[in-house]
């Protein structure tokens, strides 16, 4: 009885700055979302991309730059990140997935060129967060209202943006691109759109979690994609994906799922380090629910796989 | 118009397996005319509908719509002015994205895409009136997802999206090859209506032979990669499937079976 409650006690205890950390990931869950969903583009790019924006705004905080800006340029530098991956992909007709490994690789070196070192300390550097009134600085209060109020904005604007003429186009793209093209859509100039900003969403995550955790570091990506991945899954499971509404909530309302489940995983005694191989056990049961339920006897995905 | 002036494209050129898709095609067909394209398999009825969308770069020729030089133009922006019907419903239309969504799609084909909201209430309206000549019920089911649609409803779908907004230039590639003989016999006269009544520049590409003789201004045959043999006017109004079967280089019995 008393180690249920010591479990539960902690995971209650902590639960506010999962859930400020769960908002801030959540963007990384929606930039893993936009191009795999949206644009039918299975990306790796927020692997490198999360850390970018991290560096970016490591040394600019350090330079004395403001919190705002900071967040601003990150979210520019995923751009560009995401643009070459789209473009790799498109020019060299290369896979999405094998252009996402070339392009988090080479930000690795470029994210290490950026700091000039491996870890780099901007503790006490302002931060956005402490700009909300009333909350003291350092607490998770301030965090989940800009996290949270970030949030809104982005989910918004995104499902404004999808019901336009030109975002209709852009679903287009990744629902049939043969047809998009024939109804006059530029095919590349939509991908290349769509992964950039999704790359955006990564690197701004990263900038928010610098100013959160107070230091960044080039090693702060790692595993970032398999956690997002999880929680996406998790996300469409409980709110679904039918809809455009749905879609988009879905990263959201994910994120913050899956990580106070991790929080609860840790809290009843979990060793951290098979956290990842559980996370990975669990996208991996996720991806394949689909086929076990198709059962046993001549599935077609079978006979497709043996062809 | 369509104008296509000594069209050539040679596939794996200088290797071993070299084809030469399209031999110095050349071709015009006048506006609001209705061209039947029919050959054996190879002979560049494919080859010559993708050179005048775009998706296949002639080695060298022109192609020519209303007079404009489209023969750099990307597949994207020769959209503005041609649509197109593919043999295969899945090519055609967005599977994920509903009847009206994919409506949208279409109708917005020749213009700017901008950031206003894409389905209002009277695109909608305009929508389910335009899908209602078909009278297969799909005026009732705009918010359907694409996917749950039978492949005969799905190719009514993308023959009323491309003629929608009457373009240049209509393809029709084999697009009732794939449907039931009922199903076929449907779109085929919903084309046929459309043709007639928006008066369509027309190229349609099939190899049902009766399809050739029944309908259309001119019968256009292709065979290596060049016209072999085009029949107009009077002379289309008393052709018989027999006479055509006739022309084709390698007569075989499949042909007069598919008749």
């Amino acid at each position: 009885m008393g180690l249920i409650q010591d479990v539960l006690t902690s995971f209650v205890a902590i639960m506010p700055v999962t859930l400020a950390q769960s908002l801030i990931l959540a963007f990384v869950v929606l930039g893993i979302m936009i191009p795999f969903r949206m644009l039918n583009f299975p990306d790796l790019t927020s692997e490198g991309a999360f850390p970018l924006g991290g560096c970016v705004c490591g040394v600019l905080l350090a330079a004395g730059v403001s919190p705002l800006t900071c967040i601003v340029v990150a979210f520019a530098a995923g751009f560009a990140a995401g643009c070459c991956t789209a473009f790799i992909h498109l020019r060299f007709r290369i896979h999405t997935l094998l252009a996402g490994i070339l392009m988090m690789t080479m930000l690795y070196s470029i994210n290490l060129r950026i700091m000039g070192k491996s870890n780099l300390s901007v503790f006490g550097t302002p931060a956005v967060f402490d700009w909300v009134p009333f909350a003291r600085p350092g607490y998770p209060a301030s965090k989940i209202v800009v996290a949270g109020v970030l949030a809104l904005i982005v989910f918004a604007a995104l499902y404004m943006f999808f019901r336009t003429e030109k975002g209709t186009a852009v679903r287009a793209v990744g629902a049939n691109p043969d047809m998009a093209e024939a109804q006059g859509i530029n095919v590349w100039a939509a991908t290349i759109g769509g992964v950039g900003l999704a790359s955006a969403f990564s690197a701004s995550s990263g900038a928010l979690m610098v100013q959160s955790q107070g230091f960044a570091d080039v090693n702060m990506g790692l595993g970032i994609l398999i956690n997002g991945l999880a929680a996406l899954m998790i996300g469409e499971a409980v709110v679904g994906k039918q809809t455009v509404w749905r879609q988009l909530l879905a990263p959201f309302a994910g994120a913050i799922i899956y990580y106070q489940l991790v929080s609860f995983c840790l809290a009843a005694g979990m060793p951290p380090p098979d956290l990842k191989l559980a996370t990975g056990l669990f996208v991996l049961a996720m991806l394949a629910l689909p086929s076990l339920k198709r059962g046993r006897g001549p599935a077609p995905a079978r006979e497709a796989i043996r062809e | 118009m369509l104008e296509i002036r000594s069209a050539r494209k040679v596939f794996y050129k200088g290797q071993a397996d070299e084809k030469v898709a399209l031999d110095g095609l050349s071709l015009s067909l006048a506006t609001g005319e209705f061209g039947i394209v029919i050959g054996s398999n190879g002979a560049g009825k494919s080859s010559m509908l993708n050179a005048i969308s775009g998706a296949l770069v002639l080695d060298s020729g022109k192609i020519l719509i209303n007079g404009a030089d489209v023969t750099a133009m990307p597949v994207h922006k020769r959209a503005t002015r041609l649509a197109r019907v593919f043999q295969d419903p899945m090519r055609g239309t967005a599977a994920s994205m509903t009847v009206a969504e994919n409506m949208l799609l279409a109708d917005l084909r020749s213009q700017k895409r901008t950031l206003r909201q894409g389905l209002n209430a009277a695109r909608l309206a305009s929508y389910k009136e335009r899908l209602s000549i078909l009278g297969l019920g799909l005026e009732n089911r705009l918010d359907t997802r694409v996917d749950l649609l039978s492949g005969g409803q799905r190719q009514s779908l993308s023959l009323i999206m491309a003629v929608g907004g009457s373009p240049d230039l209509l393809l029709l590639d084999e697009h009732t090859a794939a449907l039931d003989p009922r199903t076929a016999e449907i779109v085929m006269q919903a084309t046929v209506r459309a043709v007639n009544a928006l008066k369509l520049t027309t190229l349609m590409v099939t190899h049902n032979m009766q399809h050739a003789v029944d309908y259309g201004s001119r019968v256009i045959m292709l065979d290596a990669g060049r016209v072999l043999l085009e029949v107009s006017g009077e002379e289309k109004a008393r052709v018989t499937v027999i006479d055509l079967i006739g022309h084709f280089s390698v007569k075989t019995d499949r042909m007069l079976l598919a008749s």
